[in-house]
């Protein structure tokens, strides 16, 4: 067979499939459109963290502005920024703190219009303002918390922890007992705490010195790095300390009552996840709405009865934790303020590269010397 | 000595068997479960069917699943048949140039795949969303479909189809008649592979999907941000509509040959 | 002939757009510097270099390779006998072919999941086993655990594929064998397993392809720290956004897994001369 036959061919079938591709998008959006009416005034795109939502506030969302929410979820910041970035395009999303901040930095989001939110004064003052967006111009807080040490009290001496800090991780007493969050983040955040460093520091001494740190950790204390399993393990009771986010301590503490929750007085991340508007937003209008109506003590209460992190607004927080609230007095669902040492994530993008290096090394380590 | 050595693959076959049952039973059991724990039974409840079935998200993502799968599965079976027929009267290099690039997509960590995809989807600027996860299927599906096939087309007779052809018959009727019924064993293995692959495929759903379309491994994926039960509930549904779907399929030729049985004892008598 | 040949043209033009387009713009990506936007290109073999200057990562691709041979030997010792008692069931081979992927059809994630709750300290098989007196035992986060998994969820291809070669042969070389004196043992190594010799190929394919480079298996029953390459591409695309890094990565193992795959062919494609 000959060569020009070939191309023809190939060519042939090339164009019928570009065709055939470009013509998917319209039979694509029409399926969309069949039963979920995209791109309309009335509908909301919503990206978000999955189980991050109470189990009403959308459907009540929906009523209450005769709108439709389609809403999608991510398990990670970074995967969230990919979505984004390669051209997808949503109304709101509810990002971290240091993602929000990159997403600004790289001119991703439209300010929020503040006549609409009406709500704003209901926010704890604690979670206005912070460094990623100081006069909140593009975001509005939705859960957040800080990252502590969920402990055993029956096999945990709480001397060493307030002796220790964030060393204890490193006593040998413990040694099997631990669960890290499987996160360069959290865990170098751990490291430059009990380091005395920032956990924003650009220094690589520092940066080294905290790859020491958790080096010696992994191959003396063998721990498990785990993410999200560390709820069901610690309640139970699988290990003796674990380190978790608030808001799953909280659940965890409310489900087992041997377990407490400890910040180190070394200082420790205060993180929030917040609401923002992309630039390339196709219904801000409405997404300036819904950012309001998430703030409403109903919505927020629904919100964090489900999920269990702290709520932003601070009436429905304090309720929650107050006397015959659902979290009532449970150390881990308010999180602590008038703490020097502890620190915001701020987006640095050297640092980012140098953590995700390391952080495989210090992991990968482990196996190694365990054969 | 022969009913000895029988015996002993056939035990092993049951203990494979078992193996791969015991979690899926784990899975129903559990799914019945009145707490969050994946470990400790703490009573009976159907708290998480309900939460299960009053989400519009789950059904729509167990919806678009079986969709995308049959779908994938029918369109990649036949794109690989025909493909793996066509090919095998090709110039070797041509079918060694496929089936190398073929072999990307299988060797590839998917995450690989998924990102190319999602590059290339991006940089045609498809809109994402159903028809983008559907190609994506049907694309990583034809290499494993053509896989299974290529060995059983090797031990077929060459001349089968040229007897075919100067028969009479035209190309897709040799096909057809000739060499498909030589080739169903492979076929059929092939479309369950697609099947199953495409059912359960994660990774590169979650990078090519958009507008809210899901299926159930990107909700399930995203949901274990807490363990929680109605993922069992999901799949334990899944499983019940699959057995429900096998058995029917197996019954209905019982049933019309019972039905044709008697039929012709009726008018017997 | 050429009426045959035409219907593969089609394909070629989809692999060309599919698989080809999108693994050049992964290309571009391993040797272009770091940021997402596309086409914003810059030469460089710094990707490459971080790669082949580390240590560690040599050692996490020689830890992936090695759970993925273990895991495909033990999936060809168990899958092998257990195909061939299928192949030899008779009617009811399509019944347990059924049988054997049903389970895959269940979400991998949710499988596996399960698999954390019966290996965990005080799950289901250390509860049975208590009730022999035997441990308990730790078998969660070690290397059992992850080919466990692995060999769970990759085992039904290796039983598919073997068992599609084995029911394609001709029974009457058995028959033939026998008649020419050879006993049961002696036909099934001169007659069975050579014949079957594609099917076990592209079952070795199919289970070592997969569990090279899975990342999700290990994350979740080997723990955090059981890094294996595929875990590592992950991070790199999905938490720490590098994605030439996570490129350049991905085409040295897909590279390496193509020099293995030729050896491995290589056998199949001398059988396939001789035919």
């Amino acid at each position: 067979m000959n060569l020009k036959h070939r191309i023809v061919s190939l060519l042939c079938a090339g164009t019928l499939l570009t065709g055939l591709l470009s013509g998917c998008g319209g039979p694509g959006t029409e399926f969309d459109g069949t039963n979920k009416s995209s791109g309309n005034s009335d509908t909301l795109r919503l990206y978000i963290w999955g189980e991050y939502t109470g189990d009403e506030i959308i459907e009540n969302f929906e009523e209450e502005y005769g709108c439709r929410v389609i809403m999608e979820t991510f398990d990670s910041n970074e995967m969230m920024y990919t979505k984004l970035t390669s051209g997808d395009s949503y109304d709101v999303l509810v990002p971290s703190d240091y993602m929000i901040e990159r997403l600004l930095k790289e001119n991703y989001l439209q300010p929020i219009d503040r006549e609409v939110i009406t709500n704003f004064d209901l926010l704890d003052k604690n979670v206005v303002g912070l460094p990623y967006d100081p006069d909140n111009t593009y975001s509005i807080p939705y859960f957040w918390g800080t990252v502590g040490i969920v402990y055993n009290k029956n096999h945990v001496d709480y001397a060493d922890l307030e002796k220790e800090g964030w060393n204890i991780l490193a006593n040998p007493k413990y040694e099997n007992k631990l669960y890290l969050y499987d996160s360069e983040r959290d865990s170098f955040m751990m490291a430059f705490k009990a380091l005395g460093y920032s956990m924003n520091t650009d220094s690589e001494e520092e940066i080294h010195a905290a790859y020491e740190w958790l080096c010696n950790i992994n191959n003396t204390m063998h721990p498990v790095y785990v993410t999200d399993e560390i709820i069901d393990n610690m309640i139970n009771g699988t290990k003796d300390i674990g380190i978790v986010y608030s808001g799953d301590a909280a659940y965890i503490l409310s489900e087992n009552p041997d377990m407490g929750y400890y910040c180190p007085t070394q200082g420790t991340n205060i993180w929030s996840d917040a609401m923002v508007i992309p630039k390339n937003a196709p219904n801000p209008d409405l997404a300036n709405e819904f950012l309001n109506y998430v703030l409403t003590y109903d919505a927020s209460y629904d919100n964090t009865e489900e999920v269990g992190y702290t709520s932003s607004n601070a009436e429905v927080a304090a309720d929650v934790y107050g006397e015959g609230g659902i979290y009532e007095g449970n150390e881990a669902y308010v999180p602590r303020s008038g703490f020097d040492k502890d620190e915001v994530f701020r987006d640095n993008e050297y640092l980012r590269q140098r953590l995700s290096e390391l952080w495989i090394k210090v992991k990968a380590g482990s196996t190694a010397s365990n054969g | 000595m022969k009913l000895k050595k029988f015996h002993w693959t056939r035990i092993l076959l049951a203990a494979v068997i078992v193996f791969f049952y015991i979690p899926i039973l784990y899975t129903i059991v559990f799914s019945f479960n009145s707490t969050r724990s994946l470990t400790t039974f703490s009573g009976f409840s159907l708290r998480w069917y309900e939460k299960m079935f009053s989400s519009s998200m789950t059904m729509n993502a167990i919806w678009t699943t079986f969709l995308v799968a049959i779908l994938a599965t029918v369109c990649s079976t036949i794109i690989g048949t025909i493909t793996v027929i066509g090919l095998s009267k090709c110039s070797k290099p041509l079918r060694r140039t496929v089936n190398m690039v073929n072999d990307l997509p299988i060797m590839n960590p998917e995450i690989v795949t998924a990102i190319g995809l999602l590059m290339f989807f991006a940089t045609m600027e498809i809109s994402k969303g159903f028809m983008t996860m559907l190609l994506a299927h049907i694309a990583f599906c034809v290499p494993y479909v053509m896989l299974s096939i290529t060995p059983r087309l090797r031990t077929l007779d060459p001349n089968l189809a040229d007897a075919a052809l100067d028969l009479g018959a035209n190309p897709w009727q040799a096909m057809w008649h000739a060499i498909i019924p030589q080739l169903s064993p492979g076929i059929f293995a092939g479309a369950l592979i697609a099947f199953t692959m495409s059912f359960d495929d994660f990774v590169i759903s979650y990078f090519v999907t958009g507008n809210g379309v899901q299926n159930i491994s990107i909700l399930v994926y995203t949901m274990a941000k807490r363990v929680n039960p109605s993922i069992n509930a999901i799949s334990t549904l899944v499983i019940v509509i699959i057995t429900a779907v096998l058995l029917l399929i197996n019954l209905i030729p019982l049933v019309r040959d019972r039905a044709a049985n008697r039929k012709k004892e009726e008018e017997a008598v | 002939m050429k009426q045959f040949r035409s219907m593969a043209y089609p394909y070629v033009a989809w692999i060309a757009i599919l698989i080809i387009l999108p693994m050049l713009l992964i290309i571009a990506y391993a040797f272009t510097v770091e940021g997402t936007a596309f086409f914003q290109c810059q030469f460089t073999l710094d990707n490459f270099a971080r790669f082949f200057s580390d240590a560690v990562f040599f050692q996490v691709l020689i830890r992936s390779m090695r759970t993925a041979i273990i895991t495909t030997i033990v999936c060809l010792l168990l899958g092998y006998p257990a195909a061939y008692a299928i192949s030899r069931s008779g009617m009811s081979s399509t019944k347990l072919i059924l049988i054997i992927t049903l389970p895959t059809w269940i979400n991998m994630l949710v499988r596996t999941y399960a698999w954390v709750g019966i290996l965990q300290d005080n799950g289901l098989l250390n509860s049975l086993l208590g009730l022999l007196h035997i441990g308990p035992f730790q078998f969660m986060y070690t290397d059992f655990a992850v080919v466990l998994g692995m060999v769970y969820n990759f085992l039904p291809f290796m039983i598919l594929e073997i068992h599609t070669s084995l029911s394609k042969m001709d029974p009457s070389y058995l028959e033939a064998a026998s008649d020419l004196g050879a006993d049961h043992v002696k036909a099934f190594f001169k007659v069975t397993l050579p014949l079957s010799i594609p099917g076990i190929i592209s079952g070795i394919t199919l289970v070592f392809l997969p569990a090279v480079s899975s990342f999700f298996i290990p994350k979740l029953l080997g723990g955090g720290q059981y890094v294996l390459i595929g875990n590592v591409i992950e991070s790199q695309f999905l938490t720490s956004g590098n994605w030439s890094f996570g490129s350049a990565l991905s085409l040295t193992m897909v590279i390496i897994i193509m020099i293995s795959m030729y050896f491995t062919r290589k056998l199949d494609r001398n059988r396939e001369d001789e035919v």
